[in-house]
């Protein structure tokens, strides 16, 4: 059965440490962060973290960094570009999967910034999910161009500039998993369905004028958990920070598996 | 029996894709198209009935068409909800043998029914003018 609640290991201790702001701080702002060490034995814990937002970058990313730098060297998250293309920074940040440094601590309303790693992934070490799985998924796909004629022996593969349009914005894809963490059926059923970042990729060479493998990609895909668990619940779409369309993408790879058979 | 695969790619490929699904999904779709049609020709019936008493309801439900279209609505209703549930069932319910037992106990319950539902509707219109 699906699991509604933790199991007792994973229940998170509300009372975690408080690190306090700094005297005279002009703007002071409270995180609270998920913390898990699994070295530790402990139950994960919830830290809080008062920073003087005066002096302070604008985005999340730019509060945790302050945070690792200036009052706790132990907490652990990934980034690399601070601007939104590598994918690495994703977390869910109050109550919502985005990207740590595109999301900026001015738009959260409320006084404190809540900060968890993506739902239901397992957790390696405070806000870093174990995305295994899910580069696996992306894997399944076979991202890559298929053909069997081979390429012209002068030159690249040529592509209309229409046909170009209909893969640019899918290949803006930047893996961040936002999408597949906020979906109800990847949640219960990750296992087995591939999940709309995955799914995104898939429709993106299916669509691609110059692959020749649709019929197969469409094979590999026609089943009742890889593809038929989407039930339209369009939270990937809502989550998406780069604005994609993934539960688009799925319905349009839905249409097609319909309009071969008839 | 199902053979565990040893890496992270493995396991996501499994047993491969059952190639189906497709009809499932359309049925669901064209079920649910057929349901509010059928719905709606209802309700409509219902509220152009003079009153909504046994034998009024009797007499109009004995009618050919009433009784054809009352068909058509039970078995698309009991068709889209053995759809609906069986996914349900799939999406929440994860042990092999309670799997198999909800899915077969929903089907069975459906069926029922709908042929309790079906009957009765023959013989109204059997036992009409
Ligand atoms: S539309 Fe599909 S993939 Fe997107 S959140 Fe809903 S069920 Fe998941
Ligand atoms: S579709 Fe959007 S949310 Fe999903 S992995 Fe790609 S960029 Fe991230
Ligand atoms: S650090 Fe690269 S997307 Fe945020």
């Amino acid at each position: 059965m699906v699991e509604l609640t933790l199991p007792p290991d994973s229940r998170v201790n509300k009372n975690g440490l408080v690190y306090r702001a700094p005297e005279g701080a002009k703007k002071p702002r409270t995180f609270r962060i998920y913390r898990f060490d699994p070295d530790s034995g402990e139950n994960p814990r919830v830290d809080s973290y008062e920073i003087d937002m005066a002096a302070c970058g604008p985005m999340v990313l730019d509060a945790l960094i302050k945070i690792k730098n200036e009052i706790d060297p132990t907490l652990s998250f990934r980034r690399s570009c601070r601007e939104g293309i590598c994918g690495s920074c994703a977390m869910n940040i109050d109550g919502v999967n985005t990207l740590a440094c595109t999301r900026a601590c001015e738009d959260i309303t409320g006084s404190e910034v809540r900060i968890y790693p993506l739902p239901h992934m397992p957790v390696v070490k405070d806000l870093v999910p174990d995305l295994t799985q899910f580069y696996a998924q992306y894997a399944a796909v076979k991202p890559w161009l298929e053909t069997r004629t081979p390429a012209p022996p002068d030159r690249e593969r040529y592509q209309s500039k229409e046909d170009q349009e209909k893969i640019d914005r899918p290949s803006a894809c930047i893996l961040c998993a936002c999408c597949s963490t906020s979906c109800p059926s990847y949640w219960w059923n990750s296992d087995r369905y591939l999940g709309p970042a995955a799914l995104l990729a898939a429709y993106r060479w299916i669509i691609d004028s110059r692959d020749e493998s649709t019929g197969e990609r469409l094979d590999a895909l026609e089943d009742p958990f890889r593809l038929y668990r989407c039930h339209t619940i369009m939270n990937c779409t809502e989550a998406c920070p780069k604005d994609l369309n993934p539960a688009k993408a799925i319905g349009e790879i839905k249409k097609m598996m319909v309009s071969r058979q008839h | 029996m199902k053979r565990a695969a040893s890496t992270p790619l493995g396991r996501v490929l499994g047993s491969g894709a059952a190639h189906s699904g497709t009809q499932h999904w359309w049925q669901q779709r064209v079920t649910a198209i057929a349901l509010t049609v059928l719905t709606l020709w209802f309700v409509i019936s219902l509220l152009c009935l003079p009153d909504l008493s046994w034998s009024s309801v009797h007499t109009w439900l004995a009618k050919p068409f009433s009784a054809l279209s009352m068909s058509m609505l039970v078995l698309a209703a009991c068709w889209h909800s053995q759809l609906g549930v069986s996914v349900v069932i799939e999406d929440y319910v994860h042990g092999a043998v309670s799997k198999t037992l909800a899915l077969l106990l929903s089907t069975f319950a459906h069926l029922a029914v709908a042929g309790v539902a079906l009957l009765a509707v023959l013989r109204i219109a059997a036992s009409g003018n």
